[in-house]
């Protein structure tokens, strides 16, 4: 006890002699040891005695509490809440007191203000950055050699290495400040930038090539991947970023990639385990997307206050509810997404696509233009045969006979109706069995077709609303008291690949004769394997069995099934049989091909999940203790103004008006969150450390004053982020050597001070495409598209994967050029993710992740010496040392892969190897330089920039 | 020879900061907090939900009850999953099942499990264990991270991280898994259940896989030697010495040590995977599927010679326990399967002398209901999940011999008594270990986790 009293008044002089600042010093002890019972939750709060907000007179005798006896019941805090405070914080404690206990907002919650440069001489970034150096008695390490600096970038910026041309053209003379600058631009309108900042975004956005949960099946979001590389490639500013992704639907007369960008309100987990509670995973959801919103841009920890206040931050669980609402409106079930994309999703045509959807509607509007219809010959009879037919009035309870049907197996439905006025939504063929209870696992079995208004809808469901085919024509134009003749396809397998499900496109829906548009609702069908047998099953006719649905009330004539598909010919032919005048002109069969090559076409077209409200909006209650049965008061969509500013004038009270407030100049947390992230992505650790969490308990900043400079700056060079990696890498700060002393290491082995560059182990994908690029191998020209398979050990999924026939429970290996492309175009599958990213701390995905661990493993040696692909891109490096580097092979390699000529002595030592190499593989010189390169491309400094 | 000497000796001056970023990275002095009883876990996990009224929740009352309704006051606010959710009843399936009490414990087993009755005496039977979750998905992820969403590290991430590893030359959580022989294994896996989480990357469990190499690229390319392995290695050593003297910093020092680890596993795994040396009695113990490479039988082979090198945490996966339907004809080959190699290895480990530190586990993630799901006849129904009570059984590692703890209630619905709930036996187990489960924490997004969640008490009753 003595000792401790000793070492206390020493401390507490020393705590006296300074000054104690709250926000620094006093409060992350307060938070981390008092909050929890003495603050905002009101629930768990002891004493009722808040230490989180000045005014409560007791706050002055803590000291009286925290310096209590050990045993003693007053002893604060107490024992059974396994907190304690040290010597060194009891003594700050003291001094705080003792200086008038003065507390002040916690620094990110109120809005930076521009800092003035301490030093005016230099970039405002290095004089921050100088300023702290010079206070720890340091200043800045020489300047990294200009190859050393060149090679940083490149990977940092494009996350590919320079290519040998590239660094002796910046390095043959010694280079200005103009080739820096110079540099630095041409990495930043390459293509790869894009790729390189998408690569981070995509794990902050949680995308996944698949669902997640232990059906993991795919999911196809590769659109909304590709809309992020483009919009840094195209250097959109950084508040529309934010804006088109959290309400991109919402803006006024979206445009195809405004919509494409809210998929990333819908990259979260979906389950569709059988049997789940829809409810219960749907909150799941729209919870998701209030952490991701809250670690993406706010830097805090909103999901905390989901079951109770936050502990910690003023967020109360009110807070939490309401950043709920403006999420908590879109049309998606929980059990979803058991085989493709869930609902709500849209048609996403590619660039490309998108010019032949042009030039074909284009060529269409021509042909119509001059000769929209001919004479179609009339035929009497149909040209196949139907396995059930019906003509009249479907008044009593019509059925059909027994027709064997198999999802795998043709089916066509085709006839004359005549529909009277009032037939707005009715069934006219269905099997779906609608009395089931929705919560069961099978509730909508079956296939209907649908009269909707003068629409035809179609369904082919395994349970409705998530694992079905859905679809409604465009414009079928059906009017009441006039003879149609309808017919509704579905294809089957037929001789495709059915990829594990069975395809909205499969079905075609022709009105008199021409192929319809349709707009697919949903397309979650799965399909068994070969062994199932087509079941005998009646259809309904003209009705179905949901409770209260209306009869068909018209006609119908010549109503038939058939276990086929029909040709258009067939179709044309039926459709000119009855019911039309003399003289009846049908569509031009020369129309007819150009818009089914259209039609073709629409139905290739990739579709990504989106963000889309509800007519109705849906409400949104407290839900105590977060569970999704037990609502408790209802709520309105909003935020913590009193906290984190005003909503701004005018704003709906949406996603729309959420992303005007989080782009307000003002907003305290948005633009410092986001400016730290990038310089975590240069430098290894952000300014803010904790770059999720900027509230009570993350980290202040190394450097206060350069945050809020970045963050201003950037608000007032409009977002712009090029702008922003361009001063930063451009500053001394960044070019500075990473080579230091040990005791540097050892005193700051974080970098915090920035006395000198930053080194850190290479992401994952930029050491794949690092060791592709340099063995000339990686397949870079090619910017998006559909994710790829590169190898992966064939029995990996054995034994792991769920044992149903789901897309994504086989790894099928891409071939050509798909071996080789960029790594953040690897197929990503959550629960299996691809060993050779996992092992080097690329995360599964399943949710935000906005900092990786940088871990340093024996599985990672393993990877790098014996995956295939490393082992084939050193034997690639191997061919192209010898191709391409004359008389000196060994050089050359070491060139390409670490960006620097290796000196005397690094050559004798792989030489040494070459000697071994050559003794053990005789004349096969290739394998022997690939032991060479295969030591390249394990050096700590190649893998490390 | 210590780790340490071992390191000392791999030949390259390891630093002291590498040497312990090696040894324990981020292991924390406090653990372990009391004398550890169990040294290592084999964890027998049964995915899918094995039926604990044909295996090990005896009845006796609802024998006469076939049929009848599971009264309202038992059923009270059950959540049914959308399996049953059209069902109009629920009524009682009693088990076809004989039951028995075995060993001078008088555990009661079913006849499902002729093997494990003889070591029912080594038996520690939880027989109210429940949780909340009624999927699949959750429920297992709850059971191996103490939460029902994914995210969180898994139990033995968290081990690894409070204790480090005790073998230096093969990674300290291992997971095995093995396909039932009837061929449905129904739900997936997800490597989330041995991930790390939120904690470093280097704690997630290494799986061991059933063909090809065990540990993924432990073999070299064909063609280059372990001679030449070890000159490129060497190579590599020496120019990330001449790096390190220039550039200072300590991960390169890690660095090299991690590649002499490497190249270490690269003889200890095959090592250790090779089974064609055990004794003719070993696999007459393990029982037929022994040496069928995969099998549970074979697995647990292999996971008795983990533990004898002081492999921590093993997890051991069998899958195919989600018998919705037809659980008559899929129960006893399940059964089958895991019924004499998991007593073979209680004793097995008993006869080397490694019972008594060694904490085996067999376990799904939740139980079956006493009700039918489907039609129900005597000798045949299918069973839905079930969270409100379930059995596992502990073994060795300190807990008592031959006790059952807890028990449900006569419809075997709903605990009775001695409830365990998995967050108290994952707070049993780290204490098992050695570990306080409310210290064993890391500081994420500005909270402390833990594997417990904010809950979980010790089972004190079954502490040796």
């Amino acid at each position: 006890m003595v000792r401790f009293w000793t070492l206390y008044i020493v401390l507490t002089a020393i705590a006296m002699a300074q000054n104690v600042d709250y926000g620094r010093d006093v409060r992350p002890i307060l938070s981390e040891n008092c909050f929890h019972c003495h603050g905002q939750d009101e629930n768990k709060r002891m004493a009722n005695f808040r230490l989180d907000i000045p005014g409560d007179a007791r706050t002055t005798r803590i000291l009286e509490r925290i310096t209590a006896d050990l045993k003693s019941p007053r002893r604060m805090p107490p024992v059974y809440s396994n907190r304690s405070l040290t010597t060194q914080q009891i003594a700050t404690i003291e001094g705080w007191l003792r200086q008038g206990a003065k507390t002040s907002q916690h620094w990110a919650f109120v809005a930076p203000k521009r800092p003035t440069p301490p030093l005016s001489n230099i970039h405002p970034i290095d004089a921050f950055a100088l300023t702290r150096l010079r206070a720890e008695g340091l200043a800045f390490n020489q300047p990294a050699g200009a190859a050393a600096w060149l090679r940083r970038v490149s990977l940092d910026l494009t996350g590919l290495p320079p290519t040998p041309a590239e660094l002796d053209a910046f390095t043959r003379t010694v280079p200005t400040e103009r080739a820096y600058a110079a540099a630095v631009d041409r990495l930043l309108a390459s293509s790869a930038y894009g790729e390189r900042m998408a690569m981070d975004w995509l794990d902050v956005a949680r995308y996944a090539d698949t669902h997640g949960f232990n059906n993991d099946s795919s999911r196809s979001m590769w659109r909304w991947r590709d809309w992020v590389i483009e919009s840094f490639n195209r250097n959109q500013s950084y508040d529309q970023f934010i804006t088109e992704q959290l309400a991109g639907d919402l803006l006024p007369n979206p445009t195809l990639d405004q919509r494409i960008a809210t998929g990333y309100g819908r990259n979260h987990v979906i389950n569709s385990e059988g049997g789940i509670i829809d409810e219960e995973y749907r909150v799941e959801y729209v919870v998701d997307r209030v952490r991701t919103l809250g670690m993406s841009w706010l830097g805090l920890t909103v999901e905390c206050a989901r079951c109770h206040d936050h502990k910690f931050d003023p967020i109360t669980q009110r807070d939490h509810y309401r950043f709920f609402a403006f999420f908590n409106n879109v049309a998606e079930v929980g059990e979803d997404g058991r085989v493709a994309n869930a609902v709500p999703m849209i048609s996403a045509p590619t660039r490309e696509q998108q010019k032949q959807l042009a030039a074909l509607t284009a060529e269409v509007e021509r042909l119509q233009r001059s000769k929209p219809f001919v004479d179609v010959k009339q035929q009497s009879s149909a040209p196949a045969s139907a396995v059930w037919a019906f003509s009249g009035l479907a008044t009593e309870q019509q059925k059909t006979t027994a027709i064997p049907v198999s999802k795998r197996e043709p089916m066509t439905i085709a006839g004359w109706l005549k529909r009277t006025a009032a037939d707005t939504d009715v069934a006219l063929v269905s099997n779906i069995r609608h009395e089931y209870n929705p919560a069961d696992v099978s509730y909508g079995r079956g296939i209907e077709l649908r009269i909707a208004g003068s629409e035809l809808e179609f369904l082919y469901a395994d349970r409705l609303p998530a694992y079905a085919i859905h679809l409604r024509t465009k414009s079928a134009n059906i009017q009441p008291d006039v003879w149609h003749h309808i017919t509704a396809i579905y294809e089957g397998v037929g001789g495709r690949d059915p990829e594990m499900r069975a395809h909205a496109a499969w079905v075609r829906i022709f009105v008199d004769g021409r192929e319809l548009a349709t707009q697919v609702l949903n397309d979650g069908l799965s399909i068994p394997d070969d062994k199932t047998k087509p079941s005998p099953t009646t259809f309904r006719i003209g009705w179905d069995n949901k409770r209260d649905s209306a009869r068909f009330q018209g006609e119908f004539d010549d109503l038939q099934i058939f276990i086929q598909t029909l040709s258009p010919l067939q179709i044309s032919a039926l459709s000119a049989s009855k019911h039309r005048q003399p003289g009846y002109r049908g569509p031009s069969p020369q129309i007819e091909a150009a818009r089914a090559k259209l039609l073709v076409l629409e139905r290739s077209m990739p579709t990504v999940m989106v963000m889309q409200e509800l007519d109705k909006t849906r409400e949104t209650h407290i839900l105590t203790r977060g569970a999704y049965d037990a609502p408790g008061e209802m709520v309105e969509p909003g935020v913590p103004e009193a906290l984190l500013g005003a909503w701004p004038t005018g704003a709906p009270r949406n996603r729309l008006g959420l992303a005007q407030w989080l782009t307000k100049p003002d907003h305290p947390l948005t633009a410092r969150v986001v400016v730290n992230r990038f310089w975590q992505q240069l430098f290894g650790v952000g300014l803010v450390k904790t770059s999720e969490n900027f509230g009570l308990q993350g980290e202040s900043p190394s450097h206060p004053e350069l945050l809020d400079w970045l963050a201003i700056e950037f608000i007032d060079s409009g977002w712009n982020v090029k702008a922003l990696l361009k001063q930063i890498v451009l500053s001394q700060v960044y070019r500075q050597d990473s080579n230091a002393p040990a005791d540097l290491y050892a005193r700051d082995p974080e970098n915090r001070l920035l006395a000198r560059g930053p080194r850190f182990r290479l992401p994952a994908e930029i050491i794949r495409d690092q060791a592709l690029f340099a063995s000339g191998i990686l397949s870079h020209q090619r910017i998006g598209g559909p994710s790829v398979f590169p190898y992966q050990n064939e029995d990996l999924y054995k034994g792991i994967v769920v044992a149903a026939d789901y897309p994504s429970t086989k790894w099928v290996a891409s071939t050509g050029d798909d071996l080789h492309r960029r790594s953040l175009y690897t197929f990503w599958k959550r629960t299996v993710p691809h060993p050779t990213m996992t092992v080097f701390d690329a995360p599964d995905r399943e949710f935000c992740i906005v900092r990786r661990s940088n871990t340093n493993t024996p599985m990672q040696s393993l990877t790098l010496l014996n995956d295939p692909i490393y082992v084939e891109a050193a034997r690639k490096l191997a061919e192209r040392a010898l191709r391409e580097g004359g008389t000196k092979p060994i050089a050359y390699a070491f060139r390409l892969a670490a960006g620097r000529s290796p000196d005397a002595d690094e050559i004798a030592i792989l030489e040494r190897t070459l000697k071994t190499a050559r003794s053990i593989f005789a004349k096969d010189e290739l394998s022997a330089y690939a032991a060479v390169t295969t030591m390249i491309l394990n050096l700590d400094e190649v893998i490390t920039k | 020879m210590t780790r340490r000497d071992l390191l000392t000796r791999s030949g390259y001056g390891l630093g002291a900061a590498a040497l312990h970023a090696l040894l324990a990275p981020e292991a924390q002095a406090a653990f372990p907090n009391h004398k550890p009883k169990a040294k290592r876990v084999i964890f027998l996990f049964q995915a899918g939900g094995p039926s604990q009224i044909d295996l090990f929740d005896h009845k006796p009352f609802i024998k006469d009850r076939f049929d009848q309704d599971i009264p309202t006051s038992i059923f009270g606010g059950q959540r049914v999953t959308g399996m049953v959710a059209n069902q109009a009843r629920f009524p009682v399936a009693p088990s076809m099942y004989e039951f028995k009490q075995h060993g001078q414990s008088g555990q009661w087993l079913s006849d499902r499990l002729p093997h494990t009755a003889k070591v029912a005496d080594e038996l520690c039977v939880l027989r109210a264990m429940h949780t909340e979750a009624i999927n699949h998905d959750p429920a297992i992820t709850l059971l191996q991270t103490g939460n029902q969403l994914p995210g969180r590290p898994c139990m033995g991430s968290w081990v690894d991280y409070g204790l480090g590893s005790e073998n230096q030359n093969l990674p300290a959580f291992v997971v095995l898994h093995s396909l039932p022989s009837n061929g449905q294994p129904d739900q997936g896996l997800l490597t989330r259940l041995w991930g790390s989480g939120f904690l470093p990357s280097r704690y997630q469990g290494v799986q061991f896989r059933n063909g090809g190499d065990p540990v993924l690229h432990l073999s070299n390319p064909p063609g280059v030697t372990r001679d030449l392995r070890r000159a490129q290695l060497d190579g590599i050593a020496a120019l990330n010495n001449k790096l390190y003297a220039r550039a200072g910093d300590p991960e390169i020092e890690t660095r090299i040590a991690q590649y002499e680890m490497a190249f270490r596993m690269q003889t200890a795994v095959p090592e250790l995977s090779d089974v064609s040396k055990e004794p003719d009695h070993i696999y007459e113990l393990y029982g037929p599927d022994a040496r069928k490479p995969g099998s549970f039988a074979a697995n647990c082979i292999l996971a008795r010679r983990l533990a004898e090198r002081n492999v921590r945490f093993i997890q051991l996966y069998h899958r195919g326990w989600d018998h919705h339907g037809g659980l008559t004809e899929k129960l006893p080959p399940l059964a089958r399967d895991t019924d004499q190699p998991a007593a073979a290895l209680i004793q097995d480990l008993k006869q080397r002398g490694m019972l008594d530190d060694t904490l085996v586990i067999w376990g799904g993630e939740f139980g079956r209901t006493p009700y039918a799901q489907g039609p129900l006849k005597r000798d045949s129904y299918g069973r839905d999940h079930h969270g409100r009570v379930f059995s596992i059984w502990m073994a060795g590692g300190g807990v008592k011999r031959g006790i059952s703890h807890g028990a449900s209630d006569d419809y075997g619905f709903n605990v009775a008594e001695g409830g365990v709930h998995v967050h108290d036996l994952q707070a049993t187990i780290l204490h098992l270990l050695g570990i306080d489960h409310q210290k064993l924490t890391f500081l994420f997004q500005g909270r402390q986790y833990r594997l417990t969640d904010v809950d979980g008490s010790v089972v004190r009753e079954i502490l040796a």
